[in-house]
């Protein structure tokens, strides 16, 4: 045995074997459990929506309360409703050239940004809206912060706001899943009365004799540049670059639900 | 090597022979994913499997592996064991798996499990060399619970999620160390861990390069 | 002699050869030595030609710091009596305001109420500081059976002028224990560690508590204030620097700020960090005794005076620390404190004449680099010398090997 171990034919055999049963063992792996990892994808990012709508509890059935969040594709520039196929990413979408346009000024560092992105639109059981589900993301101070921004119906007062994922500085930074933090957003108001983005998260605690409190969130102590980070990445998603156009058509009552 | 004991092979990797605190191998996914008991515990279970496992093939098929292609070869099963563990991790603990992200992958990369099938499973039984896996890994996972749970601890004052000390932005009195969060603790935790096994097992220091000339000793101040 | 007397006869025969308490005898002799100078003298050939010994060194280096300590307890209390009487803060409520509630009140204008302020603040932490430090220090003396050495008497003062003076004092105990053991004692004591252990303590204390350590809210001690460093307000472009020496450049919390205060002292910061005058004193101090390093301190001043005028040749529209001049990076912040008492720690700093001047611009560029390029960190001193320490050993390396090549190419010559 030992003799011809080392022979070309027997280096070239057992190359050939270990990698047939090496490759049939993967790709079975990965094939059976498609599925599963798939439906875990799809659970995860509805998790996340929820939560961000303030609408999740542990335990519940996903399915069930998913039912009734619609998802739509929004043509950013107009802000008209736009079919597409399910299928359709816009992150993806975000790195091919023919459906995205680099952005200029970039206040968010996002770089490239695709012509559609989608909305979540959740429905209360008697059919009313109750949620407008924004994905934004945006530069924090080490990395890039994706998340969720939730609004009431009126398309003007924030419901809540959630991170999924981002690589800031644990303990400051990273405190931005502080679900204390995010209830401050609660309430808050997007535009003022002249219609101009308004709000804005600020430097430290918001002052007690401010008078435009409505639109003001306090920064987090020790963590300005993550705080400038969702600062601009919020007043970046609901301007006239982001979701600015749709929301301005939800907000107006004659063509609120139009969707041509 | 062929008179070990099976229990001696399974059993002298986790203190006598450890693989991290003595040989100092796979110290990279330990920096990385230590700093929640979960995730570490995932990572245990899964370099337990892979480790096993790999030894086990390596030892089977080790008389028909050519020695010019041996170690591309060990790669090809080591490399399929992870892919294996990584799947089965996003169909079925997607969460920990999107936290432990790369480094499952990076499995392929720790020294421990090449170095085993190299040096162990290439000369003996498969079943001596699959306890000599099973016994390495337990080895690592020692250090790595270790350093996972003081992390965690500390970190964020939980152990496994549970709250343990109860921190002061939720009104208790426990200030979370944030350096344990951050990769250069489980440097400091894996030192304090050697320091404390050698202290207990001292024929594990090793022999000093030189000599630094000693501190003026008590003595001579008579 | 009553004392020297009481403790010969009655104190130091338990500690002696066949003395009960022998075992302890690192602890007796560490509080003898410190108000006795020791008996015992060399016994080999005289070889000694300077008087100068790790003692003497460790006390003039305590006694430079001495007026920057002074200071700084006074500009605690200063800081915090401002905020009380000019607006309107209330102190933060426990004892140390009973006490000087109870004395002096909390005028700023008062001399003694600030001090009073100040030491309230600032005495707890000398305290813990030097009570931890002598258990370690102690401990491990103890366990290896030497004296304990003068080392730790500077590390303590050092590692109090750079806390913020409302630390916890369990912070204080954790860090100074961490920069003891882990930043000096595992790698043999005082003279083998390659770190300074009061930035390793700081290092620590930076990085575990970064909310409690950089925020807006730690540098005065009252309650609920919240007032930028004037670091911080250069780095969010709040700063002024054509107002000249004297003009007023900015204000945080309602109080102006012109560069004589940073040279001055009279801001917020760490303890013994706001007066550059003072810490100039030390500097001259050291300088005078030759006990630390002018290669060093020059290195390190040119270091970061060549990369601020660059930075502010180059300019940027958004980045406002490529403004900040030379004159203000010397006062703002802990680079004049690092610059005389942290660089020049004669242990972990390099050694040859050479690499001494290497490793003091290495460190200025180092600290330029981080306050102006890093968006994290507004300051970068403690960093930079940090990682000057690790680079000390290779630079003297190769300072000694590029003499060992130059004399070994004048030999073939």
């Amino acid at each position: 045995m030992a003799g011809n171990r080392d022979s070309i034919a027997n280096t070239i055999r057992v190359s050939f074997l270990v990698c047939l049963v090496c490759a049939v063992v993967v790709s079975t792996a990965s094939v059976g459990l498609r599925e599963a990892q798939h439906e875990n994808q799809m659970q995860y990012r509805q998790i996340n929506i929820l939560r961000a709508a303030g609408l999740y509890e542990p335990g519940m059935d996903l399915r069930e309360a998913f039912e009734r969040i619609e998802r739509r594709f929004v043509e950013f520039g107009t802000g008209r409703y736009v079919d597409m196929p399910t299928d359709y990413d816009p992150m993806r979408a975000a790195r091919d050239p023919a459906r995205s346009r680099a952005v200029t000024p970039d206040p968010a560092g996002i770089r490239r940004q695709p012509h559609v992105g989608e909305v979540y639109l959740a429905w209360s059981e008697a059919g009313e809206l109750e949620r407008i589900i924004l994905p934004v993301h945006g530069y924090g101070l080490w990395s890039t912060m994706y998340g969720f921004l939730a609004l009431e119906p009126d398309a003007n007062t924030v419901a809540g706001i959630g991170f999924f994922e981002h690589g800031e500085t644990p303990g400051l930074g990273g405190e931005i899943d502080n679900p204390r933090w995010q209830a401050v957003w609660e309430g808050k108001r997007l535009l003022d009365d002249d219609g101009a983005v308004a709000i804005r998260v600020i430097k430290g605690a918001v002052p007690d004799g401010a008078t435009n409190r409505e639109h003001l969130i306090d920064g987090l102590s020790g963590a300005t540049i993550t705080t400038e980070g969702v600062n601009r990445l919020v007043r970046f998603w609901v301007g006239d670059q982001g979701y600015g156009p749709y929301l301005e058509r939800l907000r107006d009552p004659y063509r609120g639900n139009d969707t041509t | 090597m062929a008179a070990a004991k099976a229990t001696e092979v399974l059993f002298q990797p986790i203190f006598n022979n450890n693989p991290i605190a003595l040989q100092i191998l796979g110290i990279c996914s330990a920096l990385a994913i230590t700093t929640t008991l979960q995730t570490t515990i995932t990572m245990c279970l899964a370099v337990i499997f892979v480790l096993t496992c790999s030894n086990f093939f390596v030892s089977l098929i080790r008389t028909h592996i050519p020695t010019n292609v041996r170690i591309i070869v060990q790669m090809t099963i080591i490399t399929s064991l992870v892919i294996l563990v990584d799947q089965v991790l996003q169909a079925y603990a997607y969460e920990i798996s999107r936290q432990l992200s790369v480094f499952v992958g990076l499995i392929i990369t720790n020294c421990i499990i090449l170095g085993r099938a190299e040096a162990f499973a290439m000369n003996n039984s498969p079943g001596m060399a699959a306890a000599d896996g099973f016994g390495n890994a337990l080895g690592y996972s020692v250090v790595l619970l270790f350093v996972g749970a003081s992390r965690e601890l500390l970190g964020s004052g939980t152990l496994a999620g549970a709250e343990i000390l109860h921190p002061v932005a939720e009104g208790g009195w426990y200030a979370p160390n944030g350096l344990m969060l951050l990769p250069p603790a489980a440097f400091f935790l894996i030192g304090a861990f050697i320091w404390l096994l050698r202290a207990w097992k001292p024929d594990q220091v090793e022999e000093p390069q030189f000599r630094i000339a000693p501190n003026s000793r008590s003595v001579e101040a008579f | 002699m009553g004392l020297r007397k009481f403790i010969d006869e009655r104190i130091a025969p338990h500690f002696h050869e066949g003395g009960k308490l022998q075992r302890y005898y690192v602890f007796y002799e560490m509080f003898d030595t410190m108000l006795y100078s020791p008996a015992s003298t060399t016994r080999a050939g005289p070889h000694v030609r300077d008087g100068i010994d790790l003692k003497r060194v460790m006390i003039t280096v305590w006694f430079a710091a001495l007026p920057a300590l002074l200071v700084g307890m006074y500009n605690v209390g200063y800081q915090a009596n401002l905020q009380i009487t000019a607006f309107g803060y209330d102190p933060i409520p426990g004892w140390r305001t009973d006490l000087v509630a109870l004395y002096t009140g909390f005028d700023h204008t008062s001399a003694v109420a600030n001090v009073l302020h100040g030491a309230v603040y600032y005495v707890p932490i000398f305290v813990v500081t030097y009570l931890a430090g002598f258990l370690w220090e102690g401990l491990f003396a103890w366990k290896r059976g030497h004296e304990v050495n003068e080392g730790f008497f500077v590390t303590g003062i050092l590692f109090t002028l750079i806390l913020p003076p409302t630390i916890p004092l369990w912070q204080v105990f954790l860090g100074i224990s961490f920069g003891v053991v882990v930043g000096k004692e595992v790698f043999g004591g005082t003279g083998k560690n390659f770190l300074n252990p009061a930035l390793v303590g700081r290092a620590f204390l930076f990085f575990a508590y970064p909310a409690e350590m950089t925020g807006d809210t730690v540098w005065t001690a009252v309650d609920g204030f919240s007032g930028a460093t004037p670091l911080a307000m250069a780095a969010a472009g709040e700063l002024d620097y054509t107002a000249g020496l004297t003009g007023v450049a900015g204000t945080s919390a309602g109080v102006d700020l012109t560069w004589m205060h940073t040279a001055f002292g009279g801001i917020q910061g760490s303890i013994g960090e706001t007066s550059a005058v003072v810490i100039a004193l030390g500097a001259a101090i050291l300088l005078i005794t030759k006990i630390a390093s002018w290669r060093i301190m020059l290195g390190m001043f040119l270091g970061m005076f060549v990369p601020a005028v660059l930075f502010n040749l180059v300019g940027s529209d958004t980045n406002p620390m490529f403004a900040m001049p030379w004159y203000w990076h010397l006062t703002l912040g802990g680079f004049a404190f690092g610059l005389v008492y942290m660089a020049t720690d004669p242990v972990s700093a390099a050694m040859t004449n050479t690499g001494k001047w290497i490793f003091g611009v290495l460190i200025g560029v180092l600290v330029v680099l981080i306050r102006v390029i890093n968006p994290a960190f507004p300051e970068g001193v403690m960093l930079a010398i940090l990682f000057g320490n690790l680079c000390a050993p290779l630079i003297d390396h190769f300072v000694v090997q590029a003499n060992i090549r130059r004399r070994m190419r004048r030999k073939e010559v």
